[in-house]
């Protein structure tokens, strides 16, 4: 390879050049503002894991996975996987390859920043060499690699019915601009260097691709205008990305390591969170996988748009998404940057204003604190079992706990026999976390006085509350679905097994997504009888529609997304619909054509 | 001239002169909360209520009555619990009426 | 020309049916009686006592049920599938046979809202919560572990009715009266015990219904508390503790019940709705069958040759549903006597 001029450089990299600097600089500007804008504490610590090796290994090994490859894109639908890993990492090895033609060939013109994008105009190739023609096998290799890719984009925008996804992102008139100069890139790209091909060699693709239009163009004056074209292709798309969801590639390298540093959202609208906003990449599987969608309604509040009317700073708009969601949690499991739509939300309650605010400093817990006291009997230890606001008003579920505990000699004692305070995760769920603060304390009181060492709950909502903002550390905090598994696995419940029932267990959001717990219920109820799986479960189970997230959805907004997960349950023709959640039951209960019912409430009867 | 005698106020409501801005501006924002019939099945079932006699339903009769004070009282005890909304036989979304009534000032004005 | 020979298939043989074909045979006619229950009569035969009079369900259903002997009646039998040919309807019929009629008469009465579904209330959960029926039941037979000697019964008034949680917003029209007839019942029954009625408002809108209303007061004692029960829990002894405000006074209030009877409420019968849907035949957004009109045609169905009669329109008394039991029989009457 020999260089063709000798001052390597013509007007026509300046688009590239101009586009390029303006992205870099707006990233590390953002990049720095974001990092300035975490809270001291939470920015010591990202940045202790910047050199800590045992991090780098991590981020550098999602980064490459998520980023480039896209695993997690790959798992839901694989054509949508390829597209995406197929542009992704075919872009990033042009570039490197670019870089390492440039370090092999012209060494000393690494510092031109367009010499790797360009190289085979500034170049000729002299001779036929093995790492030569290994390079640029290389480089067609992979371009055709993306452009296959970007041929799956151009199909998926026109039909998106052929990748699999119902519905998808209507576009803003920016990411269109994004969208149309990404997709002329490549092509440009491809018939730049088919035209220099001659001169600077080639490979399978850009060869055969020189000797057609030779046929047709005799001369070299060609090759000018698609090198200008393509320049300029570049420098539209990234003069445009920062205000696109392109944005999300930059984006998503600071949020991986940032995440793996442990960081979670504190303001609603600097800092992490806004990095959140930015790596959206307003892909739109957040819209089929919202239960809300069920209909076709509310599609236009899902979480790809939240994001994007956080970036246009539409006030309206965001209060209406954040204050109607259900914060089941489900687009934070199916997205594949990992953008928490709930917690995004509850900040965004968060910073409201309100002229009244609740007090509750003069409530006096000594009567309740005194009677768990001496239902102790002084003794240390025992299960405290705090049945919750919603277990009230099915009854049956504490019924059904009671009885069981009975059975399998545990000592306990009731901490809300006649009602008691709420837990404190609705008002955290609508904002409000100061308030809910002074009903923790309150309650921490209680537990407290009562010497207890286990807290049972049978409320998924109250158990994720108890679990992670009460500061419990002597006291195990569990679910009844988790406990009774423990008991019957230690032989203290002996379970008889019905083999014709026929069950179907559903995921509370706040159990499964919320907390993790999957599999103790399932183990529980095969013990008791035939478990089948509902369509969509585990990570995907939908939303029953009664979710207390929600502030502003009517009766009748929910009816049809309770219909909808009831369908999903019943696919696989259950007899009972089986729940480890007081508010999925009662909700269930009212629109079920089946018996509906809880997990204690399945295991007593068996018992 | 003012001798400083008063007679003392009538202990009735008097509709021609409640001020019901409050009132007015919650059932723009919500207007099912126009179909209260006054069952008092949120009273009954409010986690809030032993403690501080906290009630939905006089919340929303002490609006259209006039009763201020008393209504800022119960709707600071509020628990968000959300017990109401599952029991109300209207269908009323009555945390979202809850959520609103704090949102607003004494003018009915929403607060930013 | 009438033409005398039309087959007229009456689906449902409560008094409604059992009534219009009482007077369709005295117009001349040949009905035929579809009954799905091993017995005709309907839910009357399973009351006792009958508001305002507390006259014998009996006295009115028997004289029905001895005068309409005669017409072909198909007990234990179901609708499989019913559809409509030119101007003829044909039902297929759960013992195989097909009954091809010129007229249907729709006299399906209702179904009873299932209490269960009102979880707070704990019924099927609760020894001591019963329904209406289940009680109307007691009084017929004395069967019921449930119900000892009570000396404190609640009534719990609209359950499953004007809530839009348990997917009915209408009113039954008949539970307060109910409700009522079975308080003063079982206050002559226990004569010391204390009855309380947990209502929202208090419809009596009959006849002598608020005589009864009275008599209910100042005769039997019984205390009428408006606040509707949102919470229904156990006491340690098996008792039921019952939750409500007393809206009147403001305050919560708290009672301890040996007895709890939920007044269900009334809602379409289901097979009514499918039968209907079958033939064309619009079900209103109540859930009840679509009259042609409301106030002028009750009887009416905006489908020529089908007809209605009784609680399959909505919530009916029982002079109403005679009434228009026999309102359906002349209607099917003109509808053969009129040329088409």
């Amino acid at each position: 390879m020999r260089e063709r001029f000798a001052d390597a450089f013509h007007p026509f990299v300046l688009p590239f050049l101009v586009g390029i600097f303006f992205v870099l600089g707006y990233c590390l500007v953002g990049m720095i503002r974001v990092i300035a804008q975490l809270p001291k504490a939470d920015r010591k610590r990202f940045l202790l894991t910047l050199i800590t090796p045992k991090y780098i290994w991590m981020n550098v090994r999602d980064i490459f996975l998520n980023c480039l490859i896209h695993v997690k894109l790959w798992k839901r639908n694989k054509v949508l996987g390829y597209m995406h890993s197929s542009i992704a990492f075919g872009w990033f090895m042009l570039i490197v390859l670019g870089h390492l033609e440039v370090m092999l060939f012209v060494p000393h013109r690494i510092r031109f920043f367009y010499y790797p994008i360009f190289f085979n105009y500034f170049v000729a190739e002299t001779e036929q060499t093995l790492p030569g023609s290994l390079l640029m096998f290389l480089m067609d290799f992979f371009l055709l690699i993306v452009l296959s890719g970007i041929t799956l984009a151009i199909i998926k925008r026109f039909a998106s019915r052929i990748v699999g996804m119902r519905r998808t992102t209507r576009l803003s008139l920016f990411d269109r601009i994004g969208l149309y100069s990404l997709w002329a890139i490549f092509p440009l790209r491809l018939l730049a260097e088919s035209f220099t091909a001659h001169i600077s060699g080639g490979s399978f693709l850009t060869i055969p691709m020189n000797w057609v239009f030779r046929q047709f163009l005799g001369n070299d004056l060609h090759e000018l205008p698609t090198w200008w074209a393509y320049s300029i292709a570049l420098c539209v798309f990234m003069c445009v990305l920062p205000f696109t969801r392109y944005m999300h590639i930059p984006a998503e390298m600071l949020l991986i390591p940032m995440r793996n540093a442990g960081i979670r959202i504190r303001h609603p609208r600097k800092g992490f969170a806004s990095l959140e906003v930015y790596s959206c990449p307003s892909c739109g599987v957040c819209i089929d996988a919202c239960p809300m969608s069920v209909r076709k309604a509310n599609c236009k509040d899902a979480t790809v748009y939240l994001n994007r009317m956080l970036r246009r700073g539409n006030e309206r708009r965001i209060e209406e998404i954040s204050d109607k969601c259900l914060l089941c949690g489900k687009c934070t499991a199916v997205c594949q940057v990992g953008v928490q739509g709930p917690e995004l939300r509850v900040a965004q309650r968060a910073r409201r204003k309100y002229a009244l605010s609740p007090d509750f400093s003069e409530i006096n817990v000594r009567p309740m604190a005194s009677a768990v006291a001496s239902g102790a009997g002084g003794k240390s230890g025992g299960v405290l079992y705090f049945a919750g606001c919603m277990t009230q008003l099915t009854p049956s579920i504490r019924r059904a706990t009671t009885s069981l505990l009975d059975k399998a000699g545990v000592r306990w004692q009731m901490m809300d026999p006649d009602g008691g305070l709420c837990c404190g995760r609705p008002l955290m769920m609508a904002g409000r976390t100061d308030q809910a603060r002074q009903l923790i304390a309150k309650n921490l009181e209680i537990i407290r006085a009562s010497g207890c060492d286990t807290l049972l709950l049978s409320c998924p909502i109250c158990y994720k509350v108890f679990r992670e903002e009460y500061a419990l550390d002597d006291v195990r905090v569990v679910h009844h679905s988790v406990f009774f598994q423990e008991l019957i696995a230690s032989g203290r419940l002996q379970m008889q097994r019905e083999d014709e029932l026929r069950l179907v267990w559903h995921d509370p959001c706040e159990l499964g997504r919320g907390c993790g717990i999957y599999e103790e219920p399932r183990q529980a109820l095969a013990a008791v009888g035939e478990l089948v799986e509902a369509g969509k479960h585990h990570a995907e189970s939908i939303c029953c529609g009664g979710s207390l997230g929600s502030l502003t959805l009517s009766y009748e907004q929910r009816q049809p997304m309770t219909q909808n997960a009831l369908d999903n349950l019943t696919l696989a023709n259950p007899g009972t619909i089986v729940t480890g959640c007081p508010l999925c039951l009662a909700t269930f209960v009212r629109a079920a054509d089946r018996p509906v019912r809880d997990l204690a409430e399945v295991l007593d009867e068996h018992c | 001239m003012d001798f400083g005698f008063k007679l003392s106020p009538s202990s009735a409501v008097n509709l021609d002169t409640v001020d019901l801005a409050r009132f007015d501006k919650l059932t723009s924002l919500v207007p099912d909360a126009l179909t209260c019939i006054g069952c008092g099945s949120c009273s009954a079932t409010c986690t809030a209520a032993p403690w501080s006699g906290m009630s939905v339903r006089k919340v929303l009769l002490g609006l259209q009555r006039g009763r201020d004070e008393e209504v800022d009282k119960m709707l600071s005890a509020c628990m968000l619990c959300g017990k109401c909304t599952m029991v109300c036989p209207r269908g009323i979304n009555t945390r979202h009426l809850i959520l609103t009534l704090c949102r607003l000032n004494q003018k009915g004005e929403v607060v930013r | 020309m009438v033409n005398r020979q039309p087959v007229i298939a009456i689906i449902g043989a409560g008094i409604a049916g059992l009534e219009a074909a009482r007077q369709l045979v005295a117009l001349g006619y040949k009905p035929v009686l579809v009954e799905k229950a091993p017995a005709v009569g309907g839910h009357v035969a399973e009351w006792n006592r009958l508001f305002p009079d507390m006259s014998p369900a009996a006295d009115l259903l028997d004289p029905l049920v001895a005068q309409t002997s005669g017409i072909k009646t198909l007990l234990n039998t179901e609708i499989s599938s019913i559809n409509r040919l030119k101007d003829e309807y044909n039902l297929v019929l759960s013992d195989g046979s097909s009954l091809l009629c010129q007229a249907v008469l729709f006299s399906t009465g209702f179904h009873l809202f299932d209490a269960s579904k009102k979880e707070e209330y704990g019924y099927g959960i609760y020894d001591r919560v019963i329904t209406n029926r289940d009680l109307e039941q007691w009084f017929n037979t004395r069967h019921d572990d449930r119900i000892g000697h009570p000396k404190a019964v609640g009534f719990v008034h609209c359950v499953g009715s004007r809530d839009v949680k348990a997917g009915n917003t209408q009113c039954s029209k008949v539970c307060c009266i109910t409700a009522i007839k079975q308080a003063i019942e079982l206050t002559e029954e226990f004569p010391d015990a204390e009855v309380y009625c947990f209502y929202m408002d208090l419809r009596l809108f009959g006849k002598k219904y608020e005589d009864y209303y009275i008599r209910a007061q100042r005769d039997y004692g019984i205390h009428f508390i408006r606040g509707r029960v949102s919470e229904v829990g156990e006491a340690i002894d098996g008792r039921v503790v019952v939750k409500a405000e007393d809206t009147l006074s403001g305050k919560p209030v708290k009672v301890t019940l040996d007895l709890l009877v939920l007044m269900a409420g009334i809602v379409c019968n289901p097979d009514a709705q499918y039968y209907a849907r079958e033939i064309g035949v619009s079900v209103d957004d109540d859930g009840f069958l679509k009259s042609r009109d409301n106030l002028g045609a009750i009887t009416e169905s905006s489908r020529p040759g089908v007809f209605f009669a009784g609680a399959c329109t909505g919530a009916k008394t029982i002079p109403e549903t005679l009434a228009e039991a026999r309102s359906a029989a002349l209607a099917i009457h003109r509808y053969f006597s009129n040329p088409r």
